[in-house]
């Protein structure tokens, strides 16, 4: 009999829980409207299940399945992209692959094609979506949340009969309270003239999890000087975030990579990392400067 | 739940919970071991099969998202008996040590091989990033891979 933990008959036998293999289902969304009418109906047993990568490694990281999921990764509307003149809207169920591809001709979103064209390996980018990403709020190392917040995403929130825009540092603090029925749909994009860049670090040259990453948008005024500078730091601390500290520093001045690292060096005291079985804390923040030297001399040469 | 696969071109039918790994279904019940759950994270690639032509990652695949689709595993790869031109070069090169990261090598490389008829050595580096292998040290793998470009 194997001995998977999917394998087991009922992981609640004897509770009366509803979460017997009879009781599980995926029920696979051929439309919005019918994916949220199915997890409001599911409440607090169900899920979304887009890519599922994250999903189906619940095991190894003992913690257990919902008893049902809800498949979006068929609805038409969430794995569309639509590219403006001024706006960007990329469905929630769009897979980093298609992500990569649709951005690779778009220079201002380098940050964003990197991260999802480098993240992980061929196949798990063929299946991971940018909203099961955002929307998994154990996920650390999550490539498209920081490159994200430095493109001043907006997230759309849908429910029975309602439909919400907020911001995604908002979104990334209310994530893990987000009531069942509640589905994130799209990510909005606004478009500016900015030079983008995504560095991150891995633990080899491809394939894994980054010990840390930094992606920056910058624009910058007829005498080259840094007009608006967005930083963010992701896979550092267990939530990624911006660098408001080193924006400020970098505003007004011309983009030099090496003093940019020379002061993130100076601030980078201000991030607790996170210990790791594969890293520990202290690594994680000490490669910062590395990364903004990276980052900011890629975007120069975009 | 009955959970109806077409696997290898066969139809077949599993009981099993539809959260279940397609690469516990593949092997349990469908008795089909080249796939083998190794990481179940998705970054090995041992457990690759091929799923509507594309390679797919069979530990992070729920048996029940599988159903309507076109499986392959790597038995299902040679018509007839006679080796692909992959397998041939992965013997030609005596490619294979232990043999537990082949079968996903053997999956990954067909695919490479009908997207890219002429992949080059960065490509066929590129596609194997989620194939890991602790024997080989690769070289042999990627020299059997550019054979069988040439052999085309």
């Amino acid at each position: 009999m194997p001995t998977h933990p999917n394998f087991r008959v009922d992981r609640t036998e004897g509770t009366g829980a509803m979460n017997t293999p009879s009781a599980r289902s995926i029920y696979v969304a051929r439309s919005l409207p019918a994916a949220i009418d199915a997890l409001d109906e599911c409440g607090p047993a169900g899920a979304p299940f887009a890519g599922g990568t994250w999903i189906m490694r619940s095991p190894i990281r003992h913690e257990p399945h919902q008893p049902h999921y809800v498949a979006i990764g068929k609805i038409a509307e969430l794995t569309a992209i639509r590219i403006d003149a001024d706006v960007v809207e990329i469905g929630a169920a769009v897979t980093y692959a298609a992500l990569a591809s649709a951005l690779a001709d778009l220079p201002e979103f380098n940050v964003l094609a990197t991260a999802a064209g480098r993240s992980a390996n061929p196949a798990v980018r063929a299946m991971a979506t940018v909203g099961g990403n955002l929307a998994t709020s154990g996920f650390a190392a999550a490539d498209c949340v920081p490159a994200l917040l430095c493109l001043d995403a907006e997230i759309e929130i849908s429910s029975r009969g309602d439909q919400v825009r907020i911001g995604l540092e908002h979104f990334l603090k209310i994530r893990p309270t987000l009531e069942p029925g509640r589905l994130l749909t799209r990510i909005i994009l606004p478009r500016s003239d900015r030079k983008t860049a995504h560095a991150r670090l891995p633990l080899r040259k491809s394939g894994d999890y980054p010990a840390a990453i930094v992606s920056l948008a910058l624009s910058f005024d007829a005498a080259a000087r840094v007009q608006a500078a967005r930083i963010a730091v992701g896979s550092v601390e267990p939530v990624a975030r911006r660098w408001e500290r080193l924006e400020a520093a970098l505003v007004g001045r011309p983009l030099d990579p090496a003093q940019a690292a020379e002061v993130a060096a100076e601030l980078a005291r201000e991030f607790t990392g996170r210990d790791s079985v594969e890293l520990p804390a202290w690594y994680r923040v000490s490669v910062l400067p590395s990364l903004v030297r990276r980052a900011a001399t890629a975007a120069l040469g975009t | 739940m009955v959970l109806n696969l077409t696997v290898n071109g066969d139809r077949r039918s599993s009981l099993a919970d539809p959260i279940t790994p397609l690469v516990d279904v593949l092997r349990e019940d469908f008795h089909l071991t080249g796939a083998k759950p190794v990481c179940r994270e998705g970054f090995c690639g041992a457990c690759m099969v091929l799923v509507d032509g594309a390679p797919a990652l069979s530990c992070l695949v729920p048996a029940a998202l599988a159903e309507n689709c076109e499986i392959f595993t790597v038995e299902g790869l040679a018509v007839d008996g006679t080796l692909t031109p992959i397998q041939t070069a992965l013997e030609a090169c005596d490619a294979v040590q232990c043999g537990m990261c082949f079968p996903g090598m053997v999956v990954t490389l067909t695919h490479v091989l009908m997207e890219k008829p002429g992949a080059t050595r960065d490509d066929i580096r590129a596609a194997l990033t989620g194939n890991i292998c602790r024997c080989t040290g690769y070289e042999r793998i990627v020299e059997a891979a550019l054979l069988a470009v040439a052999a085309k």
